[in-house]
């Protein structure tokens, strides 16, 4: 038993070629593991023709290895902590709540991927000069509103959870004076709409009652016999 | 190399920033504001120029070309470097599996084969160093 098994450590893996083909059998193995020829019938017999091991060639060391914490080592702790178990917003506007426009849409509806900027780069490499006054002059516009195809753009998406991120922001003072000035335009008008609205319906509101206090007295003065009578009138 | 991204984060915010004010000027135009539009536009050109500026100093910043689609899909690219990290914790139980399951499988064979061959794996053992009893 002890002399089967000091035999076999002869052939160490590293002293074999891999791949070797059985001198006994002449037969194609291409994969190299099957050394040992097994034959049944009326004779059964067992033919070592060579080592067979299971072990394939052990990879080449290399310094970093899995008993490295990789993490640590490519200084991903923070990341990790911040984000393995915690839920991470969906949403790109809630990465970058200050971008203005609907940004949550695919890239590939308004034609605004990254990904056709890396497929088709834009021209580039001249020099950027400011715009001389001819220039200048192709930017002179009409007064008055953008056509109605063009006023969706202005509409930021409405979101409560939105609006705080923004007051955040305003808080920690990071943004420049001039967007809070534009963004206080913005709600003035918003509120001037509002007014004009509210009074708009205050008027309709008024004139309705006129209305129907004309109706009433019209209903109950002795001309229309056929009127409601004050408990009907009230139910109705 | 942070300084470099926040200047560059900076003035993309302000070219941003300029956008959306000239959107807001264009949007109902009055005609007293075209010297503040062409101010805006003369803005718009200078912040693409200091855009350009800070390119050099940020051609080692490498980003992964799968963040661009989470950007594309309106998605947090921040749900990037979290799948990634779920990837690699699940990785990491799986490779965790396998090491446990083969050092059980080591001393198990070990204790089999003590049983078996006790003077070949002494020898065995002398070579490794391994002097300690078998479990």
């Amino acid at each position: 038993m002890a002399d089967q098994y000091r035999k076999v450590e002869q052939y160490s893996p590293k002293s074999s070629p891999r791949g070797a083909r059985s001198p006994v059998v002449s037969r194609q193995d291409s994969t190299g593991t099957l050394k040992t020829t097994i034959s049944l019938g009326k004779n059964p017999s067992i033919v070592h023709s060579g080592p067979f091991y299971l072990m394939k060639e052990p990879p080449g060391e290399s310094e970093l290895t899995g008993a490295t914490n990789l993490m640590a080592y490519y200084g991903l702790e923070h990341s990790y902590s911040k984000f393995s178990g915690k839920k991470v917003k969906e949403q790109l506007s809630s990465f970058l709540p200050n971008l203005p426009g609907m940004i949550d849409t695919p890239g590939h509806l308004d034609n605004s991927s990254l990904r056709s900027v890396i497929d088709k780069p834009p021209i580039g490499g001249k020099e950027l000069l400011p715009l001389t006054s001819v220039q200048l002059a192709g930017f002179r516009l009409h007064p008055g509103p953008l056509p109605e195809q063009y006023r969706y753009v202005n509409q930021a998406p409405q979101r409560k959870h939105k609006n705080k991120h923004k007051k955040h922001k305003h808080k920690a003072g990071e943004t420049p004076s001039q967007e809070t000035q534009v963004t206080e335009v913005g709600q003035d008008t918003h509120e001037k709409k509002h007014k004009k609205q509210k009074r708009h319906d205050e008027e309709k509101e008024r004139k309705k009652r006129k209305k129907e206090k004309k109706r009433k007295k019209q209903k109950h003065s002795p001309e229309h016999p056929g009127g409601l009578t004050p408990s009907q009138h009230s139910s109705g | 190399m942070a300084s470099s991204l926040e200047n560059l984060e900076t003035q993309l915010e302000l070219f941003i920033e300029n956008v959306r004010q000239i959107r807001i000027i264009v949007g109902d135009f009055q005609p007293q504001g075209q010297n503040v539009l062409n101010q805006k536009i003369q803005a718009l050109v200078h912040g693409l120029q200091e855009v350009d500026k800070l390119k050099s100093q940020v051609q080692e910043v490498h980003v992964p070309l799968e963040v661009f689609d989470y950007i594309d899909q309106g998605r947090n690219p921040q749900l990037y470097t979290k799948d990634c990290i779920e990837k690699a914790l699940t990785k990491n139980e799986q490779v965790k599996g396998k090491i446990d399951a083969y050092r059980k499988f080591k001393a198990h064979l070990l204790v089999e084969l003590n049983s078996v061959f006790p003077n070949e794996l002494t020898k065995y053992r002398a070579i490794r160093g391994d002097e300690r009893p078998l479990t």
